[in-house]
This record gives C-alpha cells, sequence and structure tokens, in this order.
C-alpha cells in the first residue's frame, strides 16, 4: 500500500497544506497555508477527499458577534476522508482507513449513547464551540503566522488534513464512492433520519416537508423508501420540485401562490384534514407553526430539523396540542453516527437509497467560494469540493 | 323495572343544579327533561363528581364559551332509563358512564388505533346535542331552554346523552368509583399508559397533584417508574401523593431563585425521563417541557389552558431530542378502554379509593366547590336522591 508509506513519513509531525479560512464575517474564505499537529491521544488526522457546504456553515461564516462569532476559523462539517495517522488510545481505526468525520458526537459510554431512545450524547453533545473535545480550546491548527485557527463543530473539512476526536468519527465500507458517503456525514443522514427513526413514517402515511434543500428532500426519499402514500414539498423556489419529483414528492406548495390562504389551510385542503406527519427543515418560528397547524389533530406529528440562528422560541397553541399532536426535535435525524451511518451506506450500495440526485455541482477546492455564492442563491443542492489529489 | 317504563316516552320532572350566573351558587331546581329522541339514551344519575374543568366553565360570564342557564358536571355513573330508537348495544337497566369525550366508531381516527380524535364530533363542543344542533333536552320551570354541558350535564337526577358519548361498563364495580373513570382518572391512567408508555425505571414528573396527576402517578407506578416527583403548592398533596406512588415532591413556592425545572434537572442528572403537565398554565407547561432530559425526554400535556394561552419552547430545547405532546382524556377510546380499567380496578390492580376524599348529598353541590377551591378535596363524591 504506497499510501501507507507516504502517511508514515508525516506520523508524529505537523503537516503543512492549504485550507481555506473564514477570516472575518461575511467575507470570502482565504486559501491558505496551515500546519495541522499531529493527533493526540484519542485522536485521528484524517486527509479530507472531498466535502460539501451545508447552510449550517453559510450561516456560521456571517456570525459577526457573540459567542458563537470566531475568527479566523475553518469551517465543513460535511466530508469523507481516509486516515492518515492515529493518536494513543484509538481503538477500531487505521491509517488507510474511509471514515466521516460528524459533527454530532458519539462516545458510546453515556446513559444515552448506550439507550436505543437517544441520540444526545450526554458526555459531549453540549458543548459545540470548543476546539477539541478532550483538550478544550488547544487547536491542532495554526497559519503562517503561527496563531491558532479556531475548529468548527469537531470536523473542519474546508482543509487538506484535519485532526478529528474519534468521538466524532464513522468508519464506512470503501465501496460507497466518496462524493456520495461525504453527503452522509451530515445533511442526508439527518433527513432520512428524521423519516425513519424520529418519526417512524409508515406505509400510506401523508407527509408535509416544508423547506427542500438537502435536508428536506432527503425526508422526502426517507418516506418514500417507508411507502409513504403523499409527499409535499414547501419551498419557495419553483425548480426545487422537478428535483423534488427525483425523491418521491408527489406534491408541490409555493407559499407565494397561496393568496389569503395559510400554507396550513392549503394542506389540510389537499390531505382532508390534514398530513400524518409534517417537518420544519429550514428553521423558521412561523414555518413551524404552519407546519404544526398541517396535521391532523389526534395523531398528527411535527419533526423540527431546523433551527434560526436568533434562536427564537417556537409557540405553539395550546388547544391545538391538546388535541392529540406531537411535536418533537432532532438533531441529526435522531441518528446515532457510528451505528445509523453504515446502515445508510449499506442501502445506498444496495442501490435501495437515491443518493446521487442531491449532488448538483462539482468544484475544486480553490473554487470554495463559488460553491459558497451557488447555495445562497439557490442554484445548488449539494456541491461537492474535491481536494487535490 | 317498573318505574322506567311508566316514564318512557314521557317528559321527566326532576331536580338540577342550574348555573344561572356566571361565579354564583347553583340553585337546586324543578326541571323537565324531555325524552331521548333517535341516538340518545336518558340517564337516571346515581352519583356525579365536580372537575376543576366544570369550574372553569362556571366562572366564565362572556364569550362563546359561556352559556346560561346551564346544566354543569360530566363525571358521573348512572343507569339507563329509557332509550330513544336506532339505538343499539344499551337497554333499560344498564350501567353507564356519560363521557364528554365521543367516540362515534365509525369515523377514520375512532377505526384507527393511533388516534382517540373522533373527527365526526370532536370539533364542536358547544351544541346541546350531538344531532339536533342546539335543540335542549332540559325546560326549566317556565318552559325555557336549558344548555347542555359538553353532551353529558351530570349534575341533575336525569340527563340524556348521544350514544356517542355513552359507555357500558360492568355492574360489580362500586358505582363512586366508577364515576371517576369517567373523566379524571381515564385521563390521568390513559396519559400514562397509552399516551406516554412509560419504561420500568424511568423518571417521571408530575406538575399538579389532582385527580388527573394522582391517577397519572398511579399509573406510571404501576409500569415500574422509580422515581416520580410530585409539583404541587399545597404541601398536603404529598401525603396522599405517597399513596399513589409519588417519590419525591416539589413545592414551587419553597425553590427559591431557581425555577422548578432547575430544581428537577438537579434531582434527576439531567433531566426526567417524561413530565405531564395537569393542571392548565402555559408557564408550567413550558417548566414541564424544561425538565425532561435531552435526546429523549417527553412531556405531555394533560391540562386545558385556562387562558387559551399558547406555549412557548425554547428552539434549541427542542432540537436536543425533546417531544412534546398533548391529549384529551389521556388518548383513551371511551367505550374500548373504559371497560378495560373497570376489570383492572375488580382484579384489585388499582388504587382508586384514596381519590374521594368527600361525599356530599346532591343539594349541597355547592359545598363540593369550595371544597375543590380550597385546596381541600381530590374527588367529593355527590350522590342524588335514590
Amino acid at each position: 500500500m504506497e499510501k501507507t508509506s507516504m502517511f508514515s513519513i508525516h506520523e508524529g509531525k505537523p503537516i503543512r497544506c492549504k485550507a481555506a479560512v473564514s477570516r472575518k464575517p461575511g467575507e470570502a474564505l482565504v486559501i491558505e497555508e496551515i500546519h495541522v499537529d499531529p493527533p493526540q491521544a484519542y485522536e485521528v488526522r484524517i486527509k479530507i477527499i472531498c466535502t460539501s457546504l451545508c447552510h449550517t456553515d453559510v450561516s456560521f461564516s456571517k456570525i459577526d458577534s457573540g459567542p458563537l462569532a470566531r475568527f479566523p476559523r475553518i469551517l465543513g462539517h460535511e466530508a469523507v476522508g481516509v486516515i492518515e495517522s492515529i493518536g494513543e488510545h484509538v481503538n477500531g481505526f487505521q491509517q488507510g482507513d474511509i471514515v466521516l468525520p460528524v459533527f454530532h458526537p458519539h462516545c458510546e459510554e453515556c446513559r444515552d449513547c448506550k439507550s436505543s431512545k437517544s441520540n444526545w450524547c450526554a458526555r459531549f453533545a453540549d458543548d459545540f464551540l470548543s476546539n477539541t473535545r478532550r483538550y478544550g480550546m488547544t487547536s491542532r491548527f495554526k497559519d503562517s503566522f503561527g496563531e491558532d485557527i479556531y475548529h468548527f463543530l469537531f470536523v473542519s473539512s474546508f482543509s487538506e488534513y484535519t485532526v478529528v476526536d474519534i468521538a466524532h468519527l464513522v468508519k464506512i465500507s470503501p465501496d460507497i464512492p466518496v462524493d456520495k458517503a461525504a453527503l452522509l456525514s451530515c445533511g442526508v443522514s439527518t433527513g432520512i433520519g428524521a423519516a425513519w427513526k424520529v418519526a417512524n413514517v409508515e406505509k400510506g402515511s401523508t407527509v408535509a416537508v416544508f423547506g427542500l434543500g438537502a435536508v428536506g428532500l432527503a425526508v422526502g426519499e426517507g418516506a418514500r423508501l417507508r411507502g409513504a402514500g403523499k409527499i409535499i414539498g414547501v419551498d419557495l423556489n419553483p425548480e426545487k420540485f422537478e428535483l423534488g419529483k427525483k425523491f418521491g414528492f408527489t406534491s408541490f406548495i409555493n407559499p407565494t401562490l397561496c393568496g389569503e390562504k395559510k400554507i396550513s389551510e392549503v394542506i389540510k385542503e389537499m390531505t382532508g384534514g390534514g398530513v400524518d406527519y409534517s417537518f420544519e427543515c429550514v428553521g423558521l418560528p412561523s414555518l413551524l407553526t404552519e407546519a404544526f397547524s398541517s396535521t391532523r389533530t389526534g395523531s398528527g406529528k411535527t419533526v423540527v430539523l431546523g433551527i434560526d440562528k436568533h434562536l427564537t422560541p417556537v409557540s405553539l397553541g395550546s388547544f391545538d396540542l391538546l388535541r392529540g399532536r406531537h411535536v418533537c426535535g432532532s438533531l441529526f435525524g435522531g441518528l446515532k453516527p457510528k451505528l445509523d451511518i453504515p446502515i445508510l451506506v449499506d442501502h445506498y450500495l444496495k442501490k435501495e437509497l437515491n443518493l446521487d440526485s442531491f449532488i448538483t455541482h462539482e468544484l475544486k477546492f480553490e473554487e470554495i467560494n463559488k460553491a459558497f455564492d451557488l447555495l445562497v442563491q439557490g442554484k445548488s443542492l449539494r456541491c461537492i469540493l474535491w481536494m487535490n489529489k | 323495572m317498573d318505574k322506567a317504563s311508566i316514564t318512557e316516552g314521557k317528559p321527566i320532572r326532576c331536580k338540577a343544579a342550574i348555573l344561572r350566573k356566571a361565579g354564583e351558587p347553583l340553585v337546586i331546581e324543578e326541571i323537565q327533561v324531555d325524552p331521548p329522541q333517535a341516538y340518545e339514551v336518558r340517564i337516571k344519575i346515581l352519583c356525579t363528581s365536580l372537575c376543576h374543568t366544570d369550574v372553569t366553565f362556571w366562572k366564565l360570564d362572556s364569550g362563546p364559551l359561556a352559556r346560561f342557564p346551564r346544566i354543569l358536571g360530566h363525571e358521573a355513573v348512572g343507569v339507563v332509563e329509557s332509550i330513544g330508537e336506532k339505538v343499539d348495544g344499551f337497554k333499560q337497566g344498564d350501567v353507564v358512564l356519560p363521557v364528554f369525550h365521543p367516540q362515534c366508531e365509525e369515523c377514520k381516527e375512532c377505526i384507527s388505533p393511533k388516534s382517540n380524535w373522533c373527527t365526526k364530533y370532536t370539533n364542536d363542543y358547544l351544541s346541546n346535542t350531538r344531532r339536533y344542533g342546539m335543540t335542549s333536552r332540559f325546560k326549566d320551570s317556565r318552559g325555557e331552554d336549558i344548555h347542555h354541558f359538553i353532551f353529558v350535564s351530570s349534575f341533575t337526577e336525569y340527563t340524556v346523552v348521544d350514544i356517542a358519548h355513552l359507555v357500558k361498563i360492568s355492574p360489580e364495580i362500586p358505582v363512586d368509583i366508577a364515576a371517576l373513570l369517567s373523566c379524571s382518572v381515564a385521563t390521568g391512567l390513559g396519559a400514562a399508559w397509552k399516551v406516554a408508555d412509560v419504561e420500568e425505571g424511568s423518571t417521571v414528573v408530575i406538575f399538579g397533584l389532582g385527580a388527573v396527576g394522582l391517577a397519572v402517578a398511579e399509573g406510571v407506578r404501576l409500569l415500574g417508574a422509580a422515581k416520580i416527583i410530585g409539583v404541587d403548592l399545597n404541601p398536603a398533596k404529598f401525603e396522599i401523593g405517597k399513596r399513589f406512588g409519588i417519590t419525591d415532591f416539589v413545592n414551587p413556592a419553597l425553590c427559591g431563585e431557581k425555577t422548578i425545572s432547575e430544581v428537577i434537572r438537579e434531582m434527576t442528572d439531567v433531566g426526567a425521563d417524561y413530565s405531564f403537565e395537569c393542571i392548565g398554565l402555559a408557564s408550567l407547561m413550558e417548566e414541564a417541557f424544561k425538565s425532561t432530559r435531552p435526546g429523549s425526554g417527553k412531556t405531555i400535556v394533560l391540562g386545558m389552558e385556562q387562558k387559551a394561552l399558547p406555549i412557548s419552547l425554547g428552539s434549541y430545547d427542542l432540537l436536543r431530542g425533546r417531544t412534546v405532546c398533548g391529549t384529551l382524556f389521556g388518548g383513551l377510546k371511551p367505550k374500548l378502554d373504559i371497560p378495560i380499567l373497570v376489570d383492572r380496578y375488580l382484579k384489585k390492580e388499582l388504587n382508586l379509593e384514596d381519590l374521594i376524599t368527600h361525599e356530599l348529598s346532591f343539594e349541597e353541590i355547592n359545598k363540593a366547590f369550595h371544597l375543590l377551591a380550597e385546596g381541600n378535596s381530590i374527588r367529593c363524591i355527590i350522590w342524588m336522591d335514590k
């Protein structure tokens, strides 16, 4: 294995490589040379093969104040890589493994990781701002001035190399094309997990999905595979409907064309009283209220996947709730990364899951800022950024 | 039953406790109760009890929900005096529970096991009859209509109830215990068993230790909950709560600077597995929500918000994997599920006697309002004259 010799050259030493650094809020990322320190105990250093842009990266690149604003920072959290070297006390991973770094932790030891009911790793999930899991604000990245660069959600994939804690790492089969694999480290898994695990959509159900980005379309795909009878997509962009059909969407609502009626009223008319399941995949409190009101009384369930940056509280009518409705939220679609992602990889390899249609663009790493433009302008779904070989 | 056949098909003159003015004592008057029409049944009430929902409507002086004069009461047990046409499954002499929650048995929801929200009827809770609109079966001594109340109206010696609101039960269960199963206890047990389906070893928090809250406690105790925390402003509720399985008690008045949810999170590591709101205050529903653990915490809302205020939830708190749901009548389908509860009582699996703290005669009904308002009673059984 030629690659192993190449990795062992750098083992235990810092690596000089390129990264796209976010230096100022709202400004283009800068491709710079950085140093990536070797992995410490319970860490792994990964060579990123390709990465994709998710709205969460865009949101954080714009935050200019408050505790979430950190500069300079290496963003990116949806990616696939190969292990270059491992730190001490790392079991289950070795050089050459194909891995997905994931933003959602899975320590496998705490009460919640052991429970089948929860994916909220009590040990790690409440902290999403430190640079490393076990070493606080220590950073493994330094710029050419020797200054620390902040990590992002324990992944930081907009870099040729990154260092990731094993609680954030999933080993996957090398059989899956890497660009499709990268999608499973965030958005698509979130959507499918929400449909399968959180909502548990059953055959013949009616479903409404608010927001047809990668997460929303993945919810549709998940609902389709469960045999949902009617899958309604709600989006302001009419182009999303053609794309949505590939993921099982049967009907489409454009809120600007609803006239006097509320979206929830239109949905209730279309479904004779409301959908069994609704999913909010945008992060707007007003849409969540609509998603909630769109479900049928007695058994309707609303799943919240999006969040707005102001953390505006969600307001629910108490009588509407009392009439038998459920509302729940989830991160990462309720999935336990190390257990569930390999299952999704397997579904893909058995040709049961459509991942290919999520990829609408491909660019080189140096063109990363174009990927931001494409996403913000609503022209892309997932743009794969290939690192240099 | 010779007496029943005498009045069959004719109006019955009897006593009722009538609400004439909001917030004022009910007036015992002679009324006339018309015979049941098609799909209706006329019932002789044996005993009834006062529930907070009666009190809420008793106080309403304006708005679309306020109706005068009115016969309140919806937690009761009775005997069928006569039946209207097209009534199957009920006959004179049957012991029955009238229930406020409808079950038509024909609509999609009644047929589905997932829902108890009968779409045929649940959207209307203000009409006087199910199939005859605002027609009333009650007339006062001047011949004026008296409004029904949520399709039951049990503060009267006789009432007329649609079959969608009627459950036949075994005559073996003591009638005062049976009355409790027509509302509060069914709601609490249903919430614990059907809606939450609490697992053995869970931690549970119950906000409000009235009849509903204590029934929730009984329900989760029987499912093997390890820690059952009761939250109430009335310290007397802790002693009685222990009989229903409550292991810990939080009095919000003694929490000092801390919020109730902070106290509960301290008591339970990061939060309870389940919380139940059994009062009807949006602020408490929000505390109940924050009392549960991220990742899997579930909040069940049973209380009817007294001012119809919305509930405000933190979006990040929700995103971290919490669930909140609401339910009426504990998610139960009355005709199917109440007989199951009766059966469990008869098998001595349920402690319900301790919920009955007082007994009064029908003429003393206004005392029941005082007892409930003062927080001194759980359930007061009001016995009709024989």
